[in-house]
């Protein structure tokens, strides 16, 4: 079984601080870190991999640091790693972004799973995952809490806004998982060394090598274009109620009736 | 294909330890601490990152990372919980470090391999009532009996010792030799004869179990001497700049997790309306704890460089140790004022680096004797 995991390298945004004036992310001494759903996405592979036996590529779109997750990924278990890095992909959007993931897997060749987090701490957009699937035609299970693999096909539970639903679906199909998944494994020390050797099992390839065309990829390639990123101001509109506690709570029930809520009979 | 540059391994042990440490060891330091016993649980978790054996040769099992490597792990390991990095090293350094080098074949399959998958727990015996870094006061005494050494004596302060599987122990072999006379003996848990005693109830490093070890007419196979005779010393002072080294790390670890809180703390808590952070008597506390934990760390990796270079810079290891260990005592004091009333209570962790501090003034040397090591290698003595 061949099983692609795309992961992603973000700023950890436990740390983010928005500069106020320009509305850009200040990245200066912020760390950078392996998107934390994409850890439960190459955990789901490896469990996969250790129970049924599996090949696994892990891969990337970013700058050259982002060969860091994919070192993660492999001192994880992965047994290949590929991180795509090229001006030609710069200013990608989500779009332009999954039409270059997508070329990759079309040059690693066979697979039967693909596999990534939901979405990513630092866009939230969740839509990498849905696109890949769509640039490959293939089956795509979001939004995955549980999994099971059968013979050529897999189960799997999705979550919903008003419940969960467990679905099947053929290989070779994405799938897109969230942290209630499994716990992640941490990585050795032993890969973490070899990861960062020249023996790793670690490529990088540019644009050429995907036979991507300018016009498809980066910034030429996207559909969409960030103008201005801000924050919202807070406009809170506090109200103090005061009196007894029994006129407190008839002032607070008028004040939601007021606002159109209904408070049952 | 591109070519880009591979990260620097360093880099990636820091990151991976700085997580583990963040997600598994922090949530649960004190209630490790509290329960006040060896949490084999969690040295299970660790031997599962393959730390214990970050030294060791890949042909053995272990990751085959440099001192520099190492250091960065513990460092990591103790801004979360420094009993947790004391057990670490233990396993990973004079635990099972001369078992690596001098062990036979099969010490080496039955208890060197397994120590650093986290199956067996080493320890290391060379303090006793009248002998610590005055080396030639040991007397446990080894005394060969036809292809058997016979070991009598004690040994006290012995990390590990209440929940080790097997022990290296400093012994005396022939008294008229002075230090050569000192070799190392591997001496395995249920060795009729062995005593282990109950544990101490200590100030710190709670979660780190310490006891006194007994020996009475102990008797081991020959090939249980680890180490050529009269070489334990010799051996010993080999490794002395890396133990050194990494309590140095060890010091560094704590006195950033003391900085940490304390300059969160200055920036949450308010007096007068300000936050306290806004006094400059804060401020100087906050910039004097980041002055020395950058002097430190520049120090302990310098050191390490040079190790891993093949030198062997006992000085620098010394005065490295030395000034570490003071800074972090002095970063858990300063955050304790910072922390004021708070810090005497055991809600907060402060209270832990305060203690916990205390451990690191020993191991490797104490002040006291390193400032004479450092001066006499000064050319003042």
């Amino acid at each position: 079984m061949n099983i692609v995991v795309l992961v992603k390298q973000v700023p950890n945004t436990h740390d983010v601080r928005i500069d106020p004036k320009t509305g850009n992310l200040i990245r200066e001494g912020v760390e950078s870190i392996i998107n934390p759903e994409d850890r439960h996405a190459l955990e789901a592979a490896l469990g996969i991999k250790d129970r049924l036996g599996a090949e696994i590529t892990a891969l990337t779109m970013g700058p050259p640091q982002a060969i860091e997750v994919i070192c993660e990924a492999v001192a994880t278990g992965a047994d290949r790693g590929i991180l795509l890095s090229d001006k030609a992909f710069a200013g990608a959007d989500t779009w332009a972004t999954s039409t270059a993931l997508g070329l990759a897997i079309k040059r690693i060749g066979e697979f039967d799973i693909i596999l990534a987090g939901r979405q990513a701490i630092d866009g939230d957009t969740a839509q990498i995952g849905p696109q890949v699937a769509e640039f490959l035609g293939i089956p795509q299970l979001t939004y995955v809490r549980d999994l099971e693999v059968l013979e050529g096909k897999i189960t799997a539970e999705r979550v919903l806004e008003d419940g969960c639903e467990r679905i099947e679906a053929p290989f070779p199909v994405l799938l897109t998982v969230l942290a209630a998944l499994n716990e992640p494994r941490h990585p050795t020390v032993a890969g973490m060394l070899r990861s960062a050797s020249e023996r790793a099992p670690i490529e990088v390839w540019n644009a050429a090598d995907i036979g991507a065309k300018a016009l498809d990829v980066g910034f030429l390639g996207s559909l969409t274009q960030v103008t201005r990123t801000f924050t919202p101001k807070e406009a809170r509109n506090t109200r103090h109620l005061e009196g007894s506690p029994g006129s407190v709570a008839a002032q607070l029930i008028q004040c939601l009736q007021e606002q159109g809520i209904r408070l049952g009979e | 294909m591109n070519k880009i540059a591979t990260p620097i391994p360093e880099d990636l042990i820091r990151k991976m330890f700085r997580r583990f440490t963040e997600e598994e060891i922090i949530p649960r330091a004190r209630e490790m601490d509290e329960a006040n016993e060896f949490p084999r649980w969690m040295f299970e978790k660790v031997a599962r990152t393959g730390a214990y054996g970050i030294r060791y040769s890949p042909r053995v099992g272990g990751g085959g990372g440099n001192t520099t490597q190492f250091c960065v792990m513990v460092e990591e390991l103790a801004r979360g919980s420094m009993s947790v990095a004391a057990f670490t090293a233990m396993q990973c350094l004079m635990g099972t470090n001369f078992l690596y080098e001098y062990g036979t074949p099969d010490h080496h399959e039955r208890l060197f391999k397994p120590a650093i998958r986290g199956e067996k727990v080493a320890s290391f015996a060379l303090t006793e009532a009248d002998a610590a870094t005055d080396l030639a006061g040991v007397k446990t005494i080894a005394r060969q009996d036809g292809d058997e050494w016979i070991i009598n004596g004690s040994k006290t302060w012995i990390t590990n010792a209440p929940c080790a599987d097997f022990f290296t122990v400093l012994c005396q072999t022939d008294k008229s030799k002075g230090l050569r006379g000192l070799n190392f003996f591997l001496i395995e848990r249920g060795t009729p004869g062995l005593y282990v005693s109950k544990k101490f109830d200590k100030l710190g490093t709670r979660a780190t179990e310490i006891s006194e070890l007994a020996f009475t007419d102990v008797r081991v196979p020959f090939e249980n001497r680890l180490g050529k005779e009269g070489q334990g010393v010799s051996n010993l002072m080999r490794m002395l700049g890396v133990i050194r080294a990494m309590t140095a790390a060890l010091s560094l670890g704590l006195a950033r997790a003391a900085y940490e809180h304390a300059a969160r703390y200055a920036m949450e808590r308010t007096q007068f309306g300000k936050k306290i952070g806004s006094f400059q008597l804060v401020q100087q506390k906050i910039a004097n704890m980041a002055t020395e934990i950058w002097a430190s760390q520049l120090m302990v990796y310098k050191v390490t460089e040079m190790i891993d270079r093949g030198e062997r810079p006992l000085k620098e290891a010394s005065m490295a140790k030395y000034f570490a260990s003071e800074v972090a005592c002095r970063a858990a004091d300063e955050a304790t004022r910072v922390f004021g009333a708070y810090s005497y209570s055991m809600e907060y962790d402060v209270q832990r680096f305060y203690r916990d501090c205390r451990f690191l003034l020993f191991g490797g040397g104490t002040s006291e004797i390193l400032q004479t090591i450092i001066s006499r290698e000064c050319g003042v003595f």
